[in-house]
């Protein structure tokens, strides 16, 4: 109970010099912060109405921001399905998934937009960079998802297909994926949309996509235009999130 | 006679556990014969019927299962493992495979390793799965899902798998203790027919004394890892009965149910 009083204590002084900390060197003097209201109101004046006529641009948009989300959706499947064996206690000894979830701990833990800069350094600008990097950074969540659906599965019949005759790739066919299917359903399609939200905004950075537009249009002051097209996103982000529920349903 | 099973002077004790669960035990089971084996919980009949089947790691003694012999650190090879049918008390069948899919996958050890891991069943595995779903009474559930059916039916379904295996020794896990009385001794009298029939050894553990002296020529009795009891079904008396449950049950404070 002491200690327990203690570090609350602790927890609080840590976060009250955070917030103190953070005040006092951030170099935003008042007046700025007052007037930065208005100054939003603004330019959300300066955004309306929005310019109807990007409607090319965000279809053009919108479905190259769509296939780099299925193409690196895709690509993280077929990373995480090896990784996702290799990550499982099930399947392989801690020698081999030790190693692996922390290869895989380490890959979740980059942003998906940093990749996606660094990938427009080394392969160039357009829809490729963005693929790479949304298959590099989904794969760090689905194999270890994979790995987890493995692992959650009841043993019983692996044992009982064992003791039939069967080797470890026919267990896992047999035994572990029929148990685990409706599990890699859900959390592929989960994926997919957070794929499908995070590479709305890869543009941004060159890496392909809608989020290109926007990037544009606010740099060159055509707020109107960049209304639009961030409607547009909202909408296809409130799509994505109905037909991923509609999908869920059906994987029980 | 020939010899279906022979276990001599095994020791086995689980990971981390004091005691050992098997205790310089020694049988001989003979073709053909039909063994019931009896004993309190933490007795140690999972442990022995899992060691028969091959599952069990860094055991003492020798076994030797249809005639070759057990390796302690190895598991036996795939077409060795089908001689050997086991069937779970829980059934472990996968629940969101139909019955015909569960029995064929009795058949993968008998089937090269290419065509196990794709599934594609011969015309003779369809044929042993076949006789197998007629023999227990299910062969109208064939398409039907496991996790639709209800437990004496599940029990069928896995006794199918064991026979579409088409095993010599048939080891059996308390294989009714989840069902009812009336459905208890259907499905006993199924699998040691069953096994009859195909000249198959059957060894089932069971809580049921009245059941195994019913479908067993001989019993087992099993106490604190060892064997206390083997004879004829005539000679298992109330008083041997009673006894093989005796110490276990008035130990008090001790749970000594098997963790499965
Ligand atoms: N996985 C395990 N880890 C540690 N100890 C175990 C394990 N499984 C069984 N044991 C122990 O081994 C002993 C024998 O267990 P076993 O399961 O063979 O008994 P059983 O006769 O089958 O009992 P039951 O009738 O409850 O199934 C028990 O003392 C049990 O606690
Ligand atoms: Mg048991």
């Amino acid at each position: 109970m002491r200690s327990r009083g203690l570090g609350s204590f602790a927890v609080g002084v840590l976060v009250a010099g955070a917030v103190v900390w953070s005040i006092v060197t951030t170099d935003v003097e008042l007046s700025r912060l007052l007037s930065a209201g208005p100054r939003i109101a603004d330019f959300l004046g300066r955004m309306l109405p929005p310019d109807p006529t990007v409607v090319d641009e965000i279809i053009k948009g919108g479905a190259e921001t769509l296939r780099i989300a299925i193409l690196g959706s895709l690509g993280a499947v077929f990373l995480s399905v090896p990784l996702g064996i290799l990550a499982s206690e099930t399947m392989v000894s801690p020698a081999i998934y030790r190693p692996i979830r922390m290869l895989l701990a380490f890959i979740r833990a980059i942003p998906l937009i940093l990749v996606a800069m660094l990938m427009v350094g080394a392969v160039g600008l357009g829809p490729l960079p963005g693929i790479i990097a949304v298959a590099f950074h989904a794969t760090g969540m689905l194999a270890k998802f994979y790995a987890e659906a493995i692992d959650g599965v009841s043993r019983a019949p692996i044992s009982a297909l064992e003791s039939a005759g069967a080797g470890p790739l026919a267990r896992l066919r047999h035994a572990i994926w029929p148990q685990m299917a409706p599990v890699v359903a859900r959390d592929t399609i989960f994926r997919f949309e957070l794929n499908l939200r995070e590479s709305l905004v890869l543009g941004i950075v060159g890496a392909g996509g809608i989020g290109f537009y926007i990037q544009t249009y606010v740099r060159s002051f055509q707020y109107d235009k960049a209304a639009s097209v961030t409607l547009a996103v909202i909408v296809m982000v409130i799509a994505i999130e109905a037909l991923n529920v509609a999908l869920r349903r059906r994987f029980r | 006679m020939s010899v279906a099973a022979q276990i001599g002077d095994v020791s086995f004790a689980h990971p981390g556990a004091d005691l050992p669960s098997l205790d310089r035990v020694s049988l001989t089971v003979s073709q053909g014969e039909s063994v019931a084996l009896l004993g309190a919980s933490g007795a140690g009949k999972t442990t022995l019927l899992t060691l028969l089947d091959g599952r069990l790691r860094d055991w003492r003694g020798r076994v030797s299962v249809l005639g070759m012999p057990l390796d302690p650190d190895n598991a036996p090879p795939r077409a060795r493992r089908a001689d050997t049918g086991f069937v779970f008390q829980e059934f472990a069948l996968v629940e969101r495979s139909t019955v015909l899919r569960n029995v064929l996958n009795g058949r993968l050890g008998r089937m090269p390793s290419l065509r196990a891991f794709v599934g594609s069943p011969s015309s003779l595995d369809l044929e042993a799965a076949r006789i197998a779903l007629v023999d227990c009474g299910i062969a109208d559930l064939a398409e039907r899902r496991v996790d639709s059916l209800s437990g004496g039916q599940r029990q069928r379904v896995a006794i199918a798998r064991c026979l579409a295996q088409e095993p010599r020794l048939i080891l059996a896990d308390e294989p009714v203790s989840s069902l009812d009385p009336a459905r208890a001794a259907e499905i006993l009298a199924l699998l040691t027919e069953a096994a009859r029939a195909r000249g198959a050894t059957v060894l089932f553990s069971s809580h049921q004394p009245d059941l195994a002296r019913r479908f067993s020529d001989r019993i087992v009795g099993m106490k604190g890892g060892r064997i206390v009891f083997d004879g004829g079904v005539a000679d298992l008396g109330d008083a041997a009965t009673s006894d093989l449950y005796r110490e276990t049950v008035t130990v008090p404070g001790i749970d000594l149910r098997a963790v499965n």
